[in-house]
């Protein structure tokens, strides 16, 4: 049984770029638990999709399927339309940053870095110079001889990227790389990341469950729930049109505001809210129950009442920046975030106002659900 | 800080502790006696706390606590306790026992004071002890594998040697087998040599070298079906439902006693002589000769087990016997001279 | 073993007026460890002491001092048989315990919890009878008309019986089952250790499944193996029960040596002498074993 990998085909290593990834109606199941029902998904060329969702939704599985680490039951991965099923993990050429960056501990930086080239069989003399070219493009030059316990967080996580990127994977998987990182140090892994993925061309998959990480890398988000996709699109599409109520409440924060439809015609439809006040949005709806999703930033405060304003009685202001996350009580008691900004008029705890749509402001409307589930 | 206080508490704790055992011993020895006596570990062991031990309270009143010890573990322990006995009297094969004369262990026994004398075979009983149980040496050897041999040579030819378990010096059984086997190849009592240099020669044939405590197990498990041993292994395995009889070689069996000595210096010894008349006594040897022990008894008013190959005590007499003042400085060199020899 | 824990030193970085209940606390450290070291004081290094004094008397009654005994036993090339038999001894025990162990705790790394406890207990049994049942126990299957041998002549591999009880190789087999558990022990211990996604890493990076067993696996169970091998090394080559009842009277080692001369012979100096012997030669290769795993460990957590 001792083989040596094999690469694909000469001269397909040189390019990192322009790959792509097809996952045609995968199905996972560990027992009597689905993992992945029938998940169709195509990653562009030098793209980065961000597989984001919460735990359990499927999206680790199906990293662990692209990589071949699992075996699926159903369905098909192709890189560049060649089915990689029956590859085992290490003759799938998948690149993996992984959560704890899993560095060898008893080899220095180099010899991580080294690690994928000696396994394929690479000339001693060519290793030297690509392990000193990986760690200067993540910088790490001066400490290839430093074994991984003896780096920060972030030095380790460039390892982990050089590591990966030698073997010059057609895929490059990242599986919650930020996670373990402080909140300054992740921003610069970030842009680092997205840096050297744009340099070289890279098609990437980034798992993740934070959703602002997912909004400033990935070029597409699929966002996963009880193994299946429920939306897939760029962020401003998954956050300004999302395509479920999950979705929505998964993606930023949203207010859900019980209505019901009344009429929808002409393209707009004419809804009123619970304590009576009647709004005329744009779109379309059946009548009916429903649930009007507003994000905070399309509420707007205001002194006087007026059409489609509703009284909120003003909570606790948290100031973030420029802007101030505001909480307001709706007659019924029900909480709305809505964002302030800090200039104007400053207004108290408790004090009475008006809440209405901002300009333009475009919220999404869904059925109301029989129960309220997740 | 000093630590006068600490010591002279811990003495005087020390001394209260000491206290009720002496107390007790006191008590105990009014009574009629006690005493501390050493047995061997195994089957003699549990014979003497069942059998010796309720006989000499209930008849003598001497009250018997025991100390199970191998022959040379009394020899080390007596060695280092310097004066205070670490127990009344002991129980020794004849090697020991000289070793034990030859450093002065022994209080002077006399055997006018046994009640018991009488009906012990005179050779038995002298200045330092007296016998309480025979052994007799020869060949064991299972009658479904092999047939019967004649003689000590017999172990060394076919179709014998290629069944035939063999054992070293660090038993008197084996010492005495080889000794004997050496007597027929021209050697004796002093010189194995011969015994040595013929075992060699057929050493490639030979089935298991084991050490004593093994023996019986592989007799049993069929790795060897002959052996040299003593007549109450051969019992004890029978009795387990082994196929196994004893042979007496041409030669002669060998016998030899093991006996009972009172410690010197020790301060029961008059209880120690009514332990020791107990021992010889004809129920308790009676109860001795059965199994498991399977003693081969010393007193003549016992009815001797039809295994055994004499009828009666006197016949044994005729028997093969040593000097083991001259065995004891060789025995040594003996063991020495075997492992060499046998090593791979 | 590797990483025995060392008292407490003071952290980097603490503040010096935290050092008075430091000390303190490591005074009552030394206090809660008095009555062990009191112990291995009294039963242990004063015994060993004695041993080593017993060693330079001269002659076997204990009379004058001399170096006969060193002599007796150094000059002799049937003295430097028996120890190297011996240490060759535990060598091809560490060897075949190794060889079936590893295996054996990497199929327990990949098991369900089920069969990880189920695989335990298998292997956690010899220690649970007696050495001595376990002994004989083995003379049954070894011995000529054994189990093993009824299988080999039943199925007419063999015309004759095997020779295996009294043999090394049977010896081996029977030290193999009897010291597993000591090997096994520290190894799935530091083997449940390994971070499962560092063999995923190395697949992913293209290595075949051997290039990631002795490339990542076995340096990072290195310090558990390591353990293990000294256990198994320490262990074997002082098994006398088992030396004895299945080596059988032509294979001598030192233990059996030392019974001998201590038990049969009464000759107390030369016993002394020659269990001095046996702790020293059996220590140095001890050293080897630990100073090889000590440095495996540094690699794995330097």
């Amino acid at each position: 049984m001792l083989f040596r990998p094999s690469s694909p085909a000469p001269g397909q290593a040189a390019s990192l770029r322009g790959h792509t990834l097809d996952v045609l109606g995968l199905g996972v199941r560990y027992g009597g638990f689905t993992a992945l029902d029938a998940v169709d998904l195509s990653v562009r060329a030098g793209e980065v999709l961000a597989l984001l969702g919460p735990s359990g939704c499927g999206k680790t599985t199906l990293l662990r399927t692209v990589a071949g680490f699992v075996r699926q039951d159903a369905g098909q991965v192709l890189i560049d339309g060649g089915a990689i099923d029956d590859l085992p993990p290490n003759r799938r050429r998948v690149g993996i940053v992984f959560q704890n960056y899993a560095l060898f501990p008893h080899m220095s930086v180099a010899e991580n870095v080294a690690y994928g080239l000696r396994a394929r069989g690479e000339a001693r003399a060519r290793i030297a110079p690509r392990v000193a070219e990986l760690l200067e493009m993540v910088q790490l030059g001066p400490l290839r001889d430093r074994r991984p316990g003896q780096l920060s967080g972030g030095q380790q996580q460039r390892v982990a990227l050089a590591r990966a990127l030698a073997i010059e994977p057609s895929i490059l998987l990242l599986d919650e790389p930020f996670a373990a990182l402080d909140r300054s140090l992740r921003l610069d892994m970030q842009i680092e990341i997205k840096r050297l993925q744009r340099q070289l061309g890279l098609t990437a998959i980034l798992v993740t469950h934070d959703q602002d990480e997912a909004m400033s890398v990935a070029d597409r988000i699929a966002v996963m729930r009880r193994g299946r996709i429920e939306q897939l699109g760029t962020p401003v599409e998954v956050y300004d049109q999302p395509a479920s109520l999950f979705v929505a409440g998964f993606i930023g924060t949203t207010n859900r505001l019980p209505c019901t439809v009344e009429r929808s015609e002409g393209g707009r439809v004419a809804l009123r809210l619970a304590d009576g006040t009647a709004l005329d949005l744009p779109g379309e709806a059946p009548p009916g129950p429903a649930l009007l999703t507003v994000r905070p930033e399309q509420l707007v405060l205001h002194d006087a009442g007026g059409p489609g304003r509703f009284p909120v009685a003003l909570g606790l202001a948290l100031p973030l920046g420029g802007q101030a996350i505001r909480e307001a009580l709706l007659a019924d008691g029900t909480a709305l975030r809505l964002t302030e900004p800090r200039l104007g008029a400053i207004r108290e705890l408790g004090e009475r106002a008006f809440c209405g749509l901002a300009p333009g402001a475009r919220p999404a409307l869904f059925p109301r659900p029989d129960s309220e589930e997740d | 800080m000093s630590l006068a206080f600490p010591r002279r508490a811990l003495l005087a704790g020390a001394a209260a502790l000491a206290a009720p055992s002496a107390m007790l011993r006191a008590a105990r020895a009014q009574k009629g006696g006690s005493l501390v006596a050493t047995t061997y570990p195994g089957i003699w062991d549990d014979s003497f706390r069942e059998i010796v031990a309720p006989a000499a309270l209930k008849t003598k009143g001497v009250e018997v606590e025991f100390q199970a010890l191998f022959a040379v573990d009394q020899i080390a322990k007596f060695a280092a306790s310097r004066g205070a006995p670490p127990f009344d009297a002991f129980v020794l094969d004849p090697g020991p026992r000289i070793t034990a004369i030859e450093r002065g262990m022994f209080e002077p026994f006399d055997g006018g004071k046994l009640t018991t004398l009488t009906k012990l075979p005179p050779q038995l009983v002298d200045q330092w002890g007296a016998g309480c149980a025979a052994q007799v040496v020869g060949i064991a050897y299972n009658p479904k594998k092999v047939p019967k041999p004649g003689g000590w040579d017999d172990l060394l030819k076919e179709p014998w040697v290629s069944r035939l378990g063999l054992t070293g010096f660090g038993t008197t059984f084996g010492t005495v087998s080889l000794i004997e086997l050496a007597k027929v190849f021209g050697g004796g009592e002093t010189n194995v040599e011969p015994a040595l240099a013929e075992l060699k020669k057929v050493l490639p044939k030979i089935a298991a070298v084991g050490t004593p405590a093994a023996m019986p197990g592989l007799f049993q498990q069929g790795q060897c079906d002959v052996m040299y041993t003593n007549t109450q292994t051969v019992m004890a395995l029978k009795d387990r439902g082994v196929d196994i009889e004893f042979a007496t070689p041409r030669t002669g069996a060998v016998a030899f006693f093991t006996t009972l000595h009172i410690a010197k210096g020790s301060e029961n010894a008059e209880a120690a002589y009514k332990y020791i008349d107990t021992v010889l006594s004809a129920p308790v040897q009676q109860a001795l000769t059965k199994p498991p022990a399977n003693l081969v008894p010393v007193n003549k008013d016992i009815a001797l087990s039809p295994n055994l190959p004499m009828k009666s005590l006197d016949e044994m007499s005729g028997f093969v016997t040593h000097d083991w003042a001259k065995i004891n400085p060789l025995r040594g060199q003996w063991i020495e001279r075997f492992n060499r020899e046998m090593a791979k | 073993m590797s990483g025995a824990a060392a008292p407490a030193a003071p952290a980097p970085g603490t503040i010096t007026g935290a050092a008075a209940p430091l000390r303190s606390r490591r005074l009552t450290t030394w206090g809660l460890a008095a009555p062990l070291g009191l112990a291995y004081a009294g039963f242990f290094v004063a015994p060993l002491l004695m041993l080593f004094a017993v060693s330079f008397y001269a002659d076997e009654r204990m009379t004058r001092w001399g170096l006969d005994q060193w002599q007796r036993f150094l000059l002799d090339s049937f003295h430097w048989k028996v120890v190297a038999d011996t240490l060759l001894l535990g060598l091809k025990s560490v060897a075949a315990t190794t060889l079936l162990g590893f295996p054996l705790a990497l199929l327990y790394r990949g098991a369900s919890p089920r069969w990880q406890r189920a695989l335990l207990f298998v292997a956690v049994m010899p220690l649970l009878t007696s050495v001595v049942v376990r002994t004989f126990a083995w003379i049954v299957i070894l011995g000529r008309e054994g189990v093993v041998n009824q299988l080999v002549l039943g199925l007419g591999l063999a015309a004759e019986p095997l020779r295996l009880l009294q043999t090394e190789l049977g010896l081996v087999i029977a030290l193999t089952q009897i010291e597993m558990p000591l090997l096994l022990l520290p190894l799935l211990s530091v083997m449940a250790r390994i971070d499962p996604r560092l063999l995923d890493a190395s697949a992913s990076l293209g290595a075949s499944p051997w290039r990631t067993l002795f490339r990542v696996t076995l340096p990072l169970a290195a310090p558990g193996l390591a353990a293990g091998c000294l256990l198994v090394f320490a262990s074997s080559t002082t098994a006398f029960i088992s030396q004895s009842v299945i080596g059988g009277g032509r294979l001598v080692y030192l233990p059996a040596m030392i019974w001998q001369q201590a038990m049969v012979v009464a000759n107390w100096p030369f016993a002394a002498t020659a269990a001095i012997a046996l702790l020293v030669s059996v220590s140095a290769v001890i050293a080897v074993i630990a100073y090889a795993g000590r440095v495996a460990a540094g690699h794995a957590h330097g």
